[in-house]
Parts: C-alpha cells; sequence; structure tokens
C-alpha cells in the first residue's frame, strides 16, 4: 500500500512537472510551433542543445537577434541543436512567427503556451539560455554574454561554453546573470 | 575617514541631481547608498527605459512615495540603462517627477553588480526592494509589481 502511494504520489510529481536543475536532466516536454502543432523536446534535442527564452517585444532580447544568429549559424553544423521559446502571454503565436521571418531567423522559435516549459526551467527573463549536454543534464544557465551592447562583449558566455563541451573539456563557468526583461507569465488565481 | 567617505559620496548624488542627472553607482555604491537611507523605510526600484513594465509602474510608484513619504517611504531609483540610454533615462525621470535621489547603474560587471544587491536575483526587470530603517532587506518584487502586495509589505514596516 505505501509503496503504491509512492509511486501515486511520483506520477503527481511528473504531471505537475518537476522543475530543471542546473546539473540534473531535463525531462521531456512540450512546445507548439507557431502554427499551433505540439512538438515534443525529445525531438528536437541533439548531442548539445541550447535551449534559449526569447521575445519579440522586449529590447534586450532583440538586442541579440543578430547574435542569435550568428550562433545558430557557427555551431548548428557542428552538431548543437537550437530550441527557442517564447513564454510571454502578451506575444501571440501570431507575432511570434512574424516577429522571426522579419529578423531572418534560420532557426524556429516554439510558443510556451501558459509559460510552462519556463516554470520548468525556472526562466525568469528573456534572453535567458540553458545548454544541455547529450544526456540532457543542464551544463550552464545564464546570459549569452556580458553585455548588450556587441561591440562591449568580454566574455561570450555560450560560445566559451558550447567551445568546452564540443572540446570534450566541460564548462568553465556553470551559471551567469544579466540584466534582462522579465517573462510576463500568465496571471495565476491566488 | 569612513563617515567623510559618505558624505563626500552624498555631495556627489546632490550635485548631479541638482543637475537633473543620475549618479553612477556601483556595487560599493549600492552599500553606501543603503547605509546613508539608514532611518527611513527605502524602496528601490531598478529599472531601465527599455523596461516598458518598469516605465508603467514609475507613476504609480511614485504616488506611494508620495502617500507614505510623512512616514519614512523613501523611494531611490536606480537605472539599468547602458550610457548610450542615459539621456533618455533622464527626460524620463524628469517627466515623471521623481523625487528621491537617482542613480544609474555603472559597475564593471553587471553579474557582480546584480549579485552584490540580491544573490538570489536573476538580473530580470522590473525589480524592487524593500529595506527596513535598519538598512534590512525585508522582500523584493522581481517582474510586474502587484501594487496592492507592495503597499502591504510598506504597510507592515511602519
Amino acid at each position: 500500500m505505501r509503496r503504491m502511494l509512492l509511486a501515486a504520489a511520483v506520477a503527481a510529481a511528473g504531471l505537475a512537472g518537476q522543475q530543471f536543475k542546473l546539473g540534473s536532466k531535463v525531462g521531456d516536454f512540450s512546445l507548439k510551433d507557431v502554427k499551433g502543432n505540439p512538438v515534443s523536446f525529445a525531438a528536437l534535442k541533439g548531442q548539445a542543445t541550447v535551449v534559449g527564452f526569447i521575445a519579440t517585444q522586449c529590447p534586450v532580447s532583440n538586442a541579440y537577434n543578430e547574435r542569435m544568429t550568428a550562433l545558430y549559424k557557427d555551431y548548428a553544423p557542428r552538431g548543437v541543436k537550437f530550441v527557442f521559446i517564447n513564454s510571454n502571454r502578451t506575444e501571440p503565436a501570431a507575432e511570434v512567427a512574424e516577429h522571426a521571418t522579419k529578423n531572418g531567423f534560420p532557426f524556429a522559435v516554439f510558443k510556451d503556451d501558459d509559460n510552462l516549459v519556463a516554470d520548468r526551467f525556472g526562466a525568469q527573463f528573456t534572453p535567458e539560455v540553458f545548454v544541455l549536454d547529450k544526456d540532457g543534464v543542464i551544463r550552464y544557465h545564464g546570459a549569452i554574454d556580458d553585455s548588450q551592447v556587441a561591440a562591449r562583449v568580454k566574455s561570450p558566455h555560450l560560445r566559451q561554453t558550447l567551445d568546452g563541451m564540443l572540446a570534450g573539456q566541460g564548462v568553465a563557468t556553470a551559471e551567469t546573470k544579466a540584466f534582462g526583461c522579465t517573462i510576463k507569465r500568465v496571471k495565476k488565481a491566488a | 575617514m569612513r563617515r567623510r567617505d559618505l558624505l563626500a559620496s552624498l555631495w556627489a548624488v546632490a550635485r548631479l541631481a541638482a543637475q537633473g542627472r543620475p549618479a553612477p553607482v556601483d556595487e560599493a555604491g549600492y552599500r553606501k547608498l543603503l547605509e546613508a537611507g539608514r532611518g527611513q523605510i527605502l524602496l528601490v526600484d531598478f529599472w531601465a527605459t527599455w523596461c516598458e513594465p518598469c516605465r508603467a509602474e514609475m507613476p504609480q510608484l511614485v504616488a506611494l512615495e508620495a502617500r507614505y513619504r510623512g512616514r519614512g517611504l523613501k523611494l531611490i531609483a536606480v537605472s539599468c540603462d547602458e550610457p548610450e540610454q542615459e539621456a533618455a533615462a533622464v527626460r524620463f525621470l524628469q517627466q515623471h517627477q521623481v523625487r528621491g535621489p537617482s542613480y544609474i547603474k555603472r559597475a564593471s560587471s553587471d553579474e557582480k553588480f546584480i549579485t552584490a544587491v540580491d544573490a538570489a536575483w536573476s538580473g530580470a526587470l522590473p525589480a524592487l526592494f524593500l529595506y527596513d530603517r535598519r538598512g534590512r532587506k525585508l522582500r523584493s518584487f522581481i517582474g510586474e509589481t502587484d501594487m496592492g502586495a507592495l503597499e502591504t509589505a510598506i504597510r507592515k514596516v511602519f
């Protein structure tokens, strides 16, 4: 009986969605493409995977549009998968699609309805990235680099992380911080 | 010497404020401004011109301070704008008649600055921190602020 209760509790926790932590493995989750079709994260991940929370209206996120495109062009051919996600309640799928087209993104941007995925990652701002290794373990969390102004970047955190992982040297800095726009979450009933 | 440093930095802040400009602040400067605010209830608002909810909330924060100023509440605005946006930040502060001292972050590392303010803060804006008269951090409000909850937290300090 006790074992059954424990199994039920574990199943319930799985349904609610346990929060992913730095250094621990990410379970599967579901996103939607901009046409509303469900997509499983399992079908998107690779040897190394960048999960990035971005926005259409956040000027900080938009300051990184060209840098995100350059990252994709430099690292996708080396086997890195990119999963860009928009979790903002204020930015519908049609706007996300239009923004991606307007900015010439070579990658897909997925919608995270009700910010369920942002909640599981504990993502707070845009742009904010998580890097997962081949086993789905979060190896890096934080900023793409250390300056909103591309010309003032001294530490390209995400590039350094990917270079280290691809070279099999591990990750030098696991977590960084930067100023960004809060993810606009759905209002929850009190 | 420490007191002399504090007075010098307060004088510099007052001089810039008279010119309508926010004073630059880094980790050490932030500690000093908290020290200088002992005896008052401080509501420190980290905002930026690029942060839409920050701009939307500022008039409400100014009104909140006006309502409780007599009971010791002081609003301190810290702009997280880059140098290129400082002029826009000054215009915004003037437009919204932000009376308290205002600052603009000029830290060598945003990451270190964010962590010095609050180790648990990711850097997401808007971010508000409420300090009691002894300079102890009581609450943080990260993201779009529930003004009712903020006012309740302030009233509990009196």
